[in-house]
């Protein structure tokens, strides 16, 4: 093609000049076309991607709650079910009071701390139930079972790839109106990621 | 007339060409003739067309965000005319869509129509297929119900699984650290946007390159050619029709697809479980446990769709043929399997209320753990039913908050109050209607109480066997495991008013009757103060019973029982102020009784006679309280029966 054209070109025009602005010009033509081309996809897509990674750059929020009062745990290492009630926002809606999860108190004998269990299952997700027939907890999703001190019933061999996720816990004395005092259980309610054998933060 | 026709179509063609196109596109030779085998392509596109045509019409009536996309896709199924039916045919060809391209799939593979030249027209199908199941998975979450969001989200775990990346893919896919509007818009623009885009542009090189190359007759052509138009056109039409006719009687059958209660991030959904045409690999990962779940969702599968994507190279050699037919019916064959190893693993214990002894199962751990498991789904299964009719019912009667519908579940008595029964109540209370158990509350029954049975409290009939003689000290009202109010007890007037004062001495059969039906009036009017709507009619009715009940309590009882006692010689009410506790006024109302579970101590109720009741709520602060308000108030509401009740309005 471009051999026809310089030929065309020489039979019309002046041979010396439009074969250096032919030749040269064109390369540069093209270059420039590539270019401004590439550049004029790539702009809307790349201010598409630049907002579709948004999620990557914000981080996960790890607010400490008020789970329940001591005195719903007694010391008699059972588990109890308690929501996680905290604020929360959802992209533009600000949710107040909201349930963001759940965990499980226990207060062996004699402890004054009770342990927190997070309900999220570690191994996709799914939320824990406790039986208390049988003293285990366990996961509707994939059968994933636990000894009340969160440890996996069959080791290794269980589907979960770690024990039950503890959470940090701590007690905060509040004077109430009639003038006794409460204690508040606090737990800094954290999202760990699913599927692995160390505990991560979510992020 | 058809000169106008002609000529119109001669001016149209001479500025566009279309005879030429239309001649390219219909007038292709069949080698052999038209054949029904040749259909399975064909339906596909039309399910797809299908998909596209209804897709667009959920989408005018579709609103993906947290509040609104369960609300908007209720209204569909629920209030717009034909909304159910085209969002059913939407759900079910998808499904069938699935099926045909199981069948276009063996077929190709099968006939060996991969091979040369076909080679990269197989891979576009296989691009298509995964097109196709990327639009079943974000479909699945779009109506944000329970099912869709329990079973995406387990999906959305498992991507975070991804080696080395996981945790961002998740991210990305969610819009967030958590599920939330953002997962819902993504989903949505992959659902109608990206993905059927893609699809089409696959599609038409799919389509482009099946001209290129003719489809592959089966040898050796023993029929003469026939032309695409109108002979194999025609048996693609019928088909396409017995497709539609299956998938429209299908929703029609099934009243269209099912939606479940609005997602709530707060409450598992044990039943979810993915679309029937995943199920295997949800089994299949029950295979892989721990740190080995990676192989099971992305090493083998990824690896099985290597193999695919390469068998055209493979089945260059005959060998090869023979291989990837054996693959495909493996594959086939054990996701068939796994498919039906899920559905009975689900369904082993037959119904949620069995038990293991009756399973006749062998009594081995693996055995039990099925076994419970199985339950665990049916009866999650049964509740994200009865919660869903529920959560449908209540739209449909009060309509939906700005704050959407699982402002409806959770402001609702009738679903909250046995979940708040059980965590703060059913420790010591039992909750059982004894002339007709509810096998839904269940749970609720406590066998060995040690407090009142709470069933229909504040009712006339709870109210009568409470001043009944054999009732009022058994375990239903005062005679529970160490009762302080039992004939026994340190408090045992009540019992012993009932039992001596007013059925005491020698009373002949008459004497009875006639202080029963003494006692009836008294349990009228008392009933009346707890103002129950759903005796709200009978009360007005009885107005006149009402009153007479009242003086009898105020102190009209003496004169008629020969003890000369009275309820006012013990408890305040009407007239008869400032006399003691629990006081009678407004007895079992809303407010009695939200006060009394706040602090049973108090003055006006059991004051130093409350031996184990907690206080719930006796602090200003709600936050230091056991019970917040609201959750007071929807316990109160339920035990009291109140609460919307949908098919009577």
């Amino acid at each position: 093609m471009p051999k026809r054209r310089k030929k065309q070109q020489t039979e019309t025009g002046s041979k010396r000049e439009d074969e250096v602005a032919g030749s040269a010009g064109s390369n540069r033509r093209s270059f420039i076309a590539i270019l401004t081309g590439g550049l004029a996809t790539l702009a809307p897509i790349g201010a598409g991607i630049w907002s579709f990674l948004s999620p990557l750059f914000r981080k996960a929020e790890t607010p400490q709650v008020r789970v329940a009062l001591l005195n719903q745990v007694p010391d008699d290492g059972r588990p109890y079910f308690f929501p996680v009630v905290a604020d929360r926002k959802d992209a533009w809606t600000q949710y107040e009071g909201q349930k963001v999860g759940a965990v499980y108190l226990l207060r062996q004998p004699g402890e004054q701390t009770p342990i927190a269990f997070t309900a999220k299952c570690p191994h996709a997700g799914c939320s824990i139930g406790y039986s208390a027939a049988e003293e285990k907890f366990k996961c509707p999703c994939h059968t994933s079972s636990f000894n009340t001190d969160g440890s996996r019933v069959n080791g290794d061999d269980e589907v979960a790839p770690r024990d039950m996720d503890t959470l940090e816990v701590e007690l905060s004395e509040q004077a109430s109106a009639d003038g006794k005092t409460v204690t508040e259980v606090l737990v800094t309610f954290v999202d760990f990621q699913t599927g692995h054998k160390e505990k991560k933060p979510s992020a | 007339m058809k000169q106008l026709v002609n000529s119109t179509f001669d001016w149209l063609d001479s500025r566009t060409g279309i005879k030429e196109l239309l001649h390219e596109a219909l007038y292709e030779r069949v080698p052999g003739g038209a054949r029904w085998r040749y259909v399975w392509g064909s339906t596909l596109v039309v399910a797809f067309v299908t998909q596209a045509i209804t897709g667009i019409f959920l989408w005018m009536a579709y609103s993906p965000s947290t509040q609104t996309a369960w609300e908007s896709v209720f209204y569909i199924q629920e209030e717009m005319s034909g909304g159910w039916f085209l969002r059913g045919l939407h759900h079910y060809m998808a499904s069938m869509m699935v099926i045909l391209l199981a069948i276009h799939f063996v077929q190709v593979v099968w006939d060996g129509a991969y091979r040369a030249p076909r080679e990269l027209n197989f891979v576009l199908g296989l691009v298509l297929m995964l097109i196709v199941l990327g639009l079943s998975l974000t479909g699945y979450l779009l109506p944000w119900d329970q099912k869709g969001y329990w079973a995406t989200s387990v999906g959305t775990e498992l991507a975070s699984q991804t080696p080395v990346v996981g945790a961002e893919v998740k991210k990305l896919a969610v819009g967030g650290s958590s599920y939330g509007h953002h997962t819902l818009t993504r989903f949505f623009a992959l659902h109608a946007g990206v993905l059927p885009g893609a699809l089409v542009a696959f599609l038409a090189l799919h389509l482009a390159l099946f001209r290129k190359h003719g489809l592959t007759p089966k040898e050796p052509i023993k029929r003469p050619d026939e032309m695409f138009w109108p002979d194999q056109m025609m048996k693609d039409c019928i088909a396409a029709c017995a497709i539609l006719l299956a998938v429209s009687v299908t929703t029609w059958y099934t009243h269209g697809a099912e939606l479940t209660a609005p997602a709530d991030p707060a409450n598992n959904y044990a039943a979810a479980r993915p679309e029937w045409y995943f199920l295997f690999l949800f089994q299949f990962l029950k295979w892989f446990p721990g740190e080995l779940e990676v192989w099971g969702a992305f090493v083998i599968p990824g690896l099985i769709v290597g193999v695919m994507f390469l068998m055209p190279w493979i089945g260059r050699w005959k060998v090869g043929h023979f291989f990837n037919v054996a693959f495909l019916v493996v594959l086939l064959g054990g996701a068939g399997f796994l498919t039906l190893q899920a559905i009975q693993d689900d369904n082993l214990a037959g119904s949620a209320d069995a038990t293991f002894e009756d399973s006749g199962l062998a009594d081995t751990p693996e055995n039990r753990a099925a076994f419970t498991a199985s339950v665990e789904f049916l009866k999650a299964k049964e509740e994200g039913h009865y919660n869903a009719e529920r959560a449908i019912g209540l739209a449909k009667s009060k309509g939906i908050p700005p704050t959407g519908a699982l402002t409806l579940v959770y402001d609702d008595p009738y679903l909250q109050g046995p979940k708040l029964f059980a965590q703060n109540c059913s420790s010591c209370h039992n909750y059982l209607d004894r002339e007709n158990p509810d096998p839904a509350l269940a749970s609720l029954v406590n066998e060995n109480p040690t407090a009142p049975n709470l069933f229909g409290i504040g009712s006339r009939q709870w109210i009568e066997g409470l001043l009944d003689p054999e009732q009022v000290s058994g375990p239903d009202y005062f005679g529970y495991a160490g009762s302080p109010f039992a004939a026994d007890g340190d408090y045992s007037e009540m019992v012993s008013f009932v039992q001596e004062d007013c059925f005491g001495g020698e009373l002949t059969s008459n004497q009875r009757e006639a202080v029963r039906a003494t006692l009836k009036k008294v349990a009228v009017a008392l009933s009346a103060e707890a103002k129950l709507p759903t005796q709200a009619a009978t009360d007005a009715q009885d107005s006149q019973l009402i009153a007479e009940g009242r003086a009898l309590i105020e102190g009209g009882l003496a004169d008629l029982l020969e003890s000369g006692s009275s309820c006012t010689d013990c408890h305040t009410f009407g007239e008869q102020q400032d006399i003691g506790s629990p006081v009678l006024d407004g007895y079992m109302s809303r407010r009695w009784m939200i006060d009394f579970i706040r602090n049973p101590a108090d003055e006006r109720f059991y004051g130093e006679m409350n031996d184990r009741m907690p206080a719930f709520a006796p602090h200003g602060d709600e936050k230091l309280n056991q019970l917040d308000d609201k959750s007071l108030g929807l316990i109160v509401d339920w035990l009291r029966g109140d609460w919307v009740r949908p098919e009577e309005e």
